[in-house]
């Protein structure tokens, strides 16, 4: 048994006992190799700060306070955006699935509108509506809308047949239907777009902060840049997969765990 | 329970790209009395899902009348309990929510309708399982909860659209027995879909033999009750009756 044996036993038990703590694990060797290109001084240290000066930065930027509001600032965003992008996106996405003629004239018109990315619509909404909250939030509402649509839409199409029919032959309205096997149906297929729509919102939101804010972490990394202070940038960086990682695994992964792949409409 | 009548019913298909009629079901009448077990056999493409279907009301007919109790049927309905090849049973509810649908959506009460489900799960063996989810369980228990899902309804007629297909060959005898034993306790009126002649043979008063959308052949099985399969293999007017059945499914 060789030594990497030995390694790939304790990081599988180590997984086994503290899954929580075991995501860290494979950043550990990327930290190393981090902390070992900055040691070498490969490239100037501004330009390349170091895993302690990025620590330091973020307690230092933690104990001002800034990084706690603008990351309230950021998360709020999302948090409105993709409610309101959800709350359009479902039944919306519901009534193009179910309805055959709506799916025919809207489906050219959904690919085009996704077409145009998120950050494409900055600079006619910069026009629109100014350097502020309703362009950002128009921003995150169109890109969590599209993957909500096209994934409700697809999970309603796909619906089996025989279960519809099951529904019927038992005495199920066309409403209970609707709520008792259609959507539920496509709730992996829903799931799945919100996950998506999530991180693409995300993504597009800190770059609606960095051309439009005045506060969120897009905003932290892009004034960082102004004042030099590259170590502020990757703080920001760091953040922002810390952030997703935390989302979709505590709040996303769940859910489907509890529907889809309890169901066994997902494989696991 | 009520009685199935099928008068002159027809199915005709266009099909769009030959621009030509298709007939699937030519001119089929069948008489199902109250209370009895009636299994339909035939080759692949003789049409009998497609009388299932339009019996179940899921195609509707192009010609001909279907009499539920003596009155015309058209459209899906409780009346008509449906047992699919595919279980069709809704993975998001548990085994007892399943069974508990079709009185739920006649606005039975939960504790109720708990107690009705609870007690069909009891007549197939399922009690156990209640909690559980149907991908928890195997392809047989599945099918189990399947039919008592549609006699936990109430149907005037059972149809079963080759139920036992897709289950592995020993679970599909102990099925075949379960359900011959409850036919045998409750009487609910069965149409049954199969391509299994031994099966047919096994579980119905009458076996109607299908061929190419006309009926060939209806044969009466006076085998008597309870049948189970260790006395039946070996027995010679079963195999007699299922070879005759077997001769005219293949000259068909």
């Amino acid at each position: 048994m060789s030594a990497l044996h030995v390694i790939w036993g304790y990081y599988v038990r180590f997984n086994a006992r503290w899954p929580a703590l075991a995501a860290f694990i494979p950043f550990v060797p990327l930290v190393l190799a981090w902390t070992v290109v900055v040691r070498l001084e490969l490239f100037p240290p501004v330009f390349l700060p170091g895993p302690g000066d990025v620590a330091r930065k973020a307690w230092e930027l933690l104990y001002k306070g800034i990084l706690t509001d603008y990351l309230a600032d950021s998360l709020g965003r999302l948090a409105v955006g993709a409610a309101v992008g959800m709350a359009i996106a479902i039944p919306l996405g519901v009534f193009v699935g179910l309805n055959r003629k709506a799916y025919e004239f809207s489906w050219p018109i959904l690919l085009f509108f996704q077409a145009i990315g998120d950050i494409a619509w900055l600079p006619i909404l910069l026009v629109w509506f100014g350097f502020g909250l309703t362009t950002m939030t128009f921003v995150i509402v169109y890109t969590v809308l599209f993957p909500v649509v096209l994934n409700t839409v697809l999970g309603i199409r796909s619906a089996k047949p025989d279960l519809h029919r099951a529904a019927q032959s038992l005495g199920a309205s066309r409403s209970r239907i609707l709520f008792e096997v259609t959507l539920p149906g496509a709730l992996p297929n829903i799931i799945t777009g919100l996950r998506n729509g999530l991180g693409y919102g995300w993504r597009a939101l800190i770059a609606a902060e960095i051309i439009v804010g005045t506060s969120g972490i897009g905003f932290l990394m892009f004034d960082a840049r102004r004042a030099g202070s590259v170590e502020e940038i990757v703080v920001g960086m760091i953040l922002l997969g810390v952030l997703w990682y935390i989302v979709d695994s505590w709040v996303l992964a769940p859910i489907e765990r509890a529907t889809g792949q309890r169901w066994g409409l997902v494989t696991k | 329970m009520k009685s199935l009548a099928l008068e002159s019913l027809s199915k005709t298909y266009f099909d769009p790209y030959r621009g030509t009629q298709f007939t699937a079901i030519k001119d089929v009448s069948l008489n199902v009395e109250e209370g009895d077990f009636v299994a339909v056999v035939g080759p692949s493409g003789c049409g009998k899902s497609t009388i299932l279907n339009m019996i179940a009301g899921f195609v509707p007919a192009t010609g001909g009348r279907i009499l539920v109790g003596g009155r015309e049927v058209s459209g899906p309905g409780r009346d008509r309990g449906v047992v699919f090849q595919s279980f069709a049973l809704f993975p998001w509810k548990t085994v007892i929510e399943n069974v508990a649908f079709g009185p739920k959506m006649r606005g039975i009460g939960k504790a109720e309708r708990n107690r009705i489900a609870q007690e069909y799960l009891e007549l197939a063996g399922l009690g156990h399982a209640a909690d559980r989810y149907p991908n928890e369980l195997s392809g047989g228990m599945q099918q189990r909860v399947g039919v008592v899902r549609a006699l936990a309804n109430e149907p005037d007629v059972l149809l079963m659209d080759e139920p036992f297909a897709s289950v592995d060959a020993q679970t599909r005898m102990t099925l075949q027995e379960e359900l011959t034993r409850i036919w045998e306790e409750r009487r609910p009126t069965v149409v049954f879909i199969t391509h299994d002649v031994p099966e047919a043979v096994f579980l119905a008063n009458r076996v109607v033999v299908l061929t190419r959308g006309n009926v060939l052949a209806e044969v009466d099985i006076p085998l008597a009750r309870p049948r189970v399969w260790d006395s039946l293999v070996e027995d010679d007017e079963f195999k007699s009756l299922s070879n005759q059945v077997l001769q005219l499914v293949r000259s068909a």
